[in-house]
């Protein structure tokens, strides 16, 4: 017992010492733990939370709040773009594009399930608010009926997998209207939407396009040519925000904060052109084009030379403002055609083409090219020659026909034996290239380069039009270096500068040089923009007329005005004359590198300005290659002769005459000219014959009259017709007219007198084509609007053309 | 009619000794935060959902609720009892543990068959029965290895091998092994990645407790660490976290998105917070964040300050239940302890981790803010066993 007892005790003992010893060890392990669990791993979590919301707090909060937010842009509304007299010619319309969301679309015919059909499938069609499932198809061909487009591609935007579909682009108001219409009809709540954007609008189209330039609406309406471009800043505005909360399925949050930027609209931007000038111009342009045979499009300049203010500004080819990708120019379409119809040219080679096509039409010519003047450049040299005294009214020159240079013979355009011994005024209005030789040596090398660069030929005019090169044109190769220029060698070059040959010009810079010897030696900084205007009509920026520098005298400019008057009054610019109107200018047919090569290109120009005692406006204008009739020859097929005095000039009369009644400038007539002026016949009949006989005469023609009657009782021609005064007018009295037919004879290779004689031996009168109606010994019929052999009632008007072929600048 | 305290024995009486009222109280308030916070962090969703702004707050105020209400329940109740209760518990954990396979389901929510529904209350997930389970045993267990009879070997090649193995403390560990083998194969299985780390955390921790060699730890911690590595390394499962952890915006659409949400949430709190209810990465773009990224709401709504408190509740909670552990009455209340608080410290450790892209992204949620019902409920049942413990610590001598 006492050993059993021993024994227990004895395990007791140790059982103690071992719970003991567990204890301890439950005890320090658990001292580990804590300290490792309680706060061990605690420290670094609150020091990876500091981290995140203290140090990085900034970051994390922007690129939250970006994710929280919609920023809406508000957009600005562009400014318009005006005439000087405030006509429209570039405007922002609200337009849209037609969204469709497929997804947002099939949740909505699940609601509709949900709503309007029972747990069996069947449609419940009593409930309340009942209407119609909207059914993928039905609402795509509805869709496409409204927008034009076809049903089977509504379609299938509408069953793709997607939020965001367009189902068509820039809509205009009344589509929207029936889409918005349709979303109503049809419950469509957010699966179809409107997003409104902006739509430029150029209510001329055409008119000025490289000038005005066009907004890209694929381009974020950024202006993209022209003075879109050119003034981009001015005309977008400042395009506002609205920051709205948004959820994480980009929905709105309508009551939680907002933020309003406001939007600020582009400003207006009023240009120095005037429209109906500008559409002159153009008009002009393309009937000397088509009349010409003109196969490079060409270009007219109308500006103030007082003040440098560009009034028009014309190139040809041209486009639509409207739809700046569309070629509407007949020559680049039908090159176009050509490609496209050729089995052999590929897809690339049409896509380069329609490439070339665009940047032609798009290509501000009058700016962005240059060309070698010819002999409108000789109004420079006169002005230099006249302000540095080495010629004079009374100098006298004599060309046989040609001129030796160094060791070059240089032919005159009036080949041997020339013009003869001319005096100065003579020689400017003959064009006659060695009296300008002559001049040029007169002037010599160093001061001729001196006058280059006061004209501005050597430096950037600064007109505010986009594409003018700012880079020197003697390092661009376009004029010669004056040291070159000065040196002995340089002596053919001065001789065939002389007449405007053998240096690139723009012809911004022409007009502008060209203003600084007519408006009193001027020479202006050319400008487009008249001024910028708010919203609300505050003027923020005005341009005024900028003095580059003086380049001649007063004096000098004024003698210059009366030679280059010459020119026009029985020179070679005779074409443009116009009665009544004081008519100044100089014609130009510049050779091209490619002329040198024997090829066809001549670009014939007139640079011309009125009233020459005091010029309101200058005019340059220029066909680039008029085609020859066959290759080398001096006539176009239709028998123009292929020269700046009678194209360009013809056509420089026409528009400089509707210019001037436009700008109101009075006609001055000479005893002479009101002879010539084409009248309107009044109507007499019924009148006494006394009445009629007088009011014919007082209109300026003679009057005969057949029959014995007291009242007239029929006349030829017929009232209203246009002849020129002094034709003979016959008035029947008592007698009916004759109702027998003439036969149109053939006119063609007579002078104006011929013709008229011929025309009214059968009763039929002429009528000279254009408002040229000058009728020179030279001039001979070219063409005839009635054909011949054609029988018509006497008293008819035929209106002829005339081509003057010795009229060679 | 019910027993006066002189009839109760030495034990019962024990059993009546006050709660632990530093450690009730931390929790009582944590469940309650956590409560609160489920609601500002589900309306939106719960709104989203076509529900009323309430649904899971309400849900979950129900749970918790219940939740205290079992817990005190539950600390009533003589701790001694789950030492045979222990084996039932872990029994029935294994059932469920199979059960899940056939009857649960979560393969089509998250590819992995984890919940098991109970009619009336919602679903359950066994994993969190398993790990109060595994606790419960291995401290019933481990409490009485000095009194574990010294086994005698005779000198036979084998008998000296079993010898050898016994002295190094290898056959001690085989029935440790054995169970836990199991229950971790088969919440592996469902899969279920975080459970089985709770799983195993907490039974390293009364194992550790109790007094297993430590050499034991260091070699199971270097094999799980090689285990790790390899699959980092060598499966592009594993890879891709891994480099989705070290730069999640790298991966904006696959993976890396809730973390560079919870991260925005985060960050943008500041110091101070957006406000209580006035977080916005709520509002559909931190994915689920009434569940794993709770805390990610606790943080842009109430800042740094407000995220720190409650960092240190937990803290405090965690360093409370260790020192109920410390002075329980037996070793049994011990480990019991040891072992529930290590688990919950790991899950808060784990879930802010993961939250604040300390560690690579694993789903575990938050203990007392994390909506679920049944989890919150066995958290709580949890805290009800250390209430348990801590009523029977000794009272300090007195005098």
């Amino acid at each position: 017992m006492a050993r059993e007892d021993r024994e227990q005790d004895r395990r007791d003992r140790l059982h103690a010492t071992t719970d003991r010893r567990a204890n301890r060890t439950i005890l320090w392990r658990t001292i580990i733990l804590m300290a490792l669990f309680g706060l061990l791993t605690f420290l670094p979590l609150f020091h990876k939370l500091y981290v995140i919301q203290i140090r990085e707090h900034d970051s994390y909060q922007q690129r939250a709040i970006d994710q929280q937010t919609m920023d809406n842009a508000v957009s600005a509304n562009r400014g318009q773009i005006l005439d000087s007299n405030g006509k429209v010619l570039a405007m922002s319309a609200t337009v849209y594009d037609v969204i469709i969301s497929p997804k947002d679309f099939e949740n909505l015919q699940a609601n509709w399930d949900k709503s309007y059909k029972d747990s069996e499938g069947r449609v419940l069609t009593e409930k309340k608010g009942y209407y119609p499932r909207p059914e993928a198809e039905e609402i795509a061909n509805e869709l496409a009926a409204i927008l034009g487009l076809e049903p089977e591609k509504v379609l299938q935007r509408l069953e793709k997998d997607s939020y965001y579909e367009i189902a068509a682009s820039r809509v205009e108001d009344e589509v929207a209207d029936q889409v918005r219409a349709l979303i109503t009809d049809r419950h469509l709540s957010n699966s179809v939407y409107l997003i409104p954007t902006a739509k430029r609008y150029y209510p001329y189209g055409s008119l000025a396009s490289q000038l005005i330039g066009w907004v890209n609406w694929r381009n974020d309406n950024k202006g993209a040519y022209g003075m879109e471009a050119l003034y981009e800043k001015e005309l977008a505005g400042e395009t506002g925000r609205v920051v709205t909360a948004k959820d994480g399925k980009n929905r709105e949050l309508r009551y939680s904060f907002q933020d309003y930027y406001d939007a600020s609209d582009g400003n207006d931007l009023t240009l120095t052109v005037d429209t109906t000038i500008q559409y002159y111009c153009e008009r002009i342009l393309e009937k000397g084009i088509e009349m010409f045979d003109v196969q490079n499009g060409g270009f007219v300049i109308a500006m103030d030379p007082k003040t440098g203010a560009i009034k028009a500004w014309a190139n040809s080819p041209t486009y639509n403002l409207n739809d700046p990708w569309d070629i509407t120019d007949p020559i680049l379409s039908q090159y176009l055609e050509t490609v496209q119809n050729d089995p052999t040219a590929l897809e690339e080679a049409y896509n380069t083409a329609l490439k070339d096509m665009r940047n032609r039409q798009w290509r501000n010519k009058a700016i962005n090219d240059t060309y070698e003047p010819g002999s409108t450049f000789k109004s420079m040299v006169l002005a230099a020659a006249l302000e540095e005294g080495v010629v004079n009214e009374n100098s006298t020159f004599y060309c046989p026909g040609f001129y030796v240079v160094a060791d070059r013979t240089i032919s005159c355009s009036k080949k041997a034996p020339g013009h003869g011994s001319q005096n100065l005024a003579l020689a400017v209005a003959n064009s006659c290239n060695p009296a300008f030789m002559m001049i040029g040596q007169a002037l010599g090398a160093e001061k001729f380069y001196n006058y280059l660069e006061d004209f501005g030929f050597l430096e950037a005019t600064g007109v505010d039009m986009q594409g003018e090169s700012h880079i020197n044109p003697v390092s661009a190769g376009l004029i010669w270096r004056r040291d070159k220029f000065t040196s002995a060698n340089g002596i053919t070059n001065l001789a065939t500068a002389s007449f405007g040959q053998g240096l690139q010009v723009t012809p911004i810079q022409l007009i502008t040089a060209a203003s600084a010897v007519i408006n009193g030696g001027h020479l202006m900084e050319p400008y487009v923009m008249q001024s910028i205007t708010t919203p609300d009509g505050t003027v923020v920026k005005q341009n005024e007329p900028t003095e580059v520098r003086q380049v001649v005298s007063e004096e000098t400019s004024r003698r210059c005005r009366a030679i280059l008057e010459g020119v026009v009054d029985g020179g070679t610019g005779k074409r443009a004359y116009v009665p009544g109107y004081r008519i100044g200018g100089k014609t130009g047919s510049s050779e091209t590198l490619e002329s040198r090569r024997g090829e066809d290109r001549t670009i014939v120009s007139f640079l011309g300005f009125a009233p020459a005692d005091d010029p309101q406006i200058v005019v340059l204008l220029a066909f680039d290659k008029p085609l020859p009739a066959t290759p080398g020859n001096n006539l176009t097929a239709k028998g123009y002769y292929i020269s700046g005095g009678n194209m360009a000039a013809m056509m420089a009369g026409e528009l400089l005459g509707d210019i001037l009644d436009y700008m109101g400038v009075e006609k001055v007539y000479s005893e002479e000219e009101r002879a010539k002026i084409d009248v309107t016949v009044p109507n007499v009949v019924g009148q006494t014959a006394q009445v009629g006989t007088d009011a014919a005469r007082n209109s300026g023609f003679t009057v005969r009259t057949v029959g014995e009657g007291e009242t007239v009782t029929a006349q030829i021609p017929a009232g209203g017709a246009v002849i020129p005064s002094g034709s003979e007018i016959v008035l029947y009295l008592g007698q009916e007219k004759p109702t027998d037919l003439v036969v149109v004879p053939d006119l063609r290779g007579k002078t104006a007198t011929q013709a008229q004689e011929t025309l009214a031996r059968v009763g039929l009168y002429l009528k000279i084509s254009g408002s040229s109606s000058y009728m020179s010994s030279n001039a001979i019929v070219a063409g005839q609007d009635l054909t011949i052999g054609m029988e018509v009632e006497q008293g008819t008007v035929v209106t002829c053309s005339f081509s003057d072929n010795t009229m060679i600048d | 009619m019910p027993k006066l305290k002189r009839d109760l024995t030495m034990e019962q009486q024990l059993a009546r000794g006050p709660l632990d009222m530093p450690f009730l109280m931390l929790v009582v308030l944590l469940t309650v935060i956590g409560v609160i916070m489920v609601f500002s962090a589900s309306y939106a969703t719960a709104l989203n959902e076509g529900r009323k702004a309430t649904y899971y707050f309400a849900r979950q105020a129900a749970f918790a609720v219940a939740g205290l209400g079992a817990m005190y329940v539950i600390s009533k109740i003589n701790y001694q009892h789950f030492r045979w209760m222990s084996v039932f518990v872990l029994g029935i954990s294994v059932v469920l543990l199979i059960l899940v396979f056939p009857f649960g389901y979560g393969k089509a929510e998250v590819g992995a068959q984890r919940w098991i529904r109970m009619p009336g209350i919602g679903s359950l997930q066994p994993s969190e029965v398993a790990k109060v389970g595994v606790i419960l045993y291995f401290a019933a267990r481990l409490c009485k290895r000095n009194t574990e009879k010294k086994k005698r070997f005779g000198d036979a090649p084998k008998e000296r091998a079993l010898a050898f193995l016994d002295r190094i403390g290898f056959l001690e560990l085989v029935p440790y092994i054995l169970v836990l083998g199991v229950v971790v194969l088969l919440v592996l299985l469902e899969p279920h990645m975080s459970g089985t780390i709770l799983i195993i955390a907490g039974a390293a921790a009364v194992l550790f407790a109790a007094g297993i060699h430590w050499g034991w730890f260091v070699g199971g911690g270097g094999f799980i660490m090689a285990a790790l590595w390899f699959i980092i390394t060598k499966t592009p499962y594993m890879t891709k976290r891994i480099n989705l952890w070290k730069d999640p915006w790298a991966y904006p659409k696959d993976g890396g998105y809730q973390i560079i949400q919870s991260l925005y949430a985060i960050g943008s709190g500041g110091l101070f917070g957006v406000g209580f209810g006035q977080g916005r990465q709520k509002l559909g773009f931190l994915p689920e964040p009434e569940n794993d990224f709770v805390f990610s709401v606790v943080c842009e709504e109430l800042g740094l300050i407000g995220a720190g408190l409650i960092l240190a509740l937990f803290a405090m909670l965690v360093l409370r239940g260790y020192w109920i552990a410390l002075h329980a009455r037996d070793r049994f209340g011990s480990l019991l302890v040891v072992g529930i608080i290590t688990l919950l410290a790991v899950q808060v450790f784990l879930n802010i981790s993961v939250v604040t892209n300390f560690m690579p992204t694993t789903g575990i949620s938050l203990p007392f803010f994390s909506y679920g019902g049944t989890a919150l409920m066995i958290q709580l049942g949890e805290m009800g066993i250390v209430l348990s413990v801590s009523r029977q610590v000794p009272a300090p001598k007195q005098g």
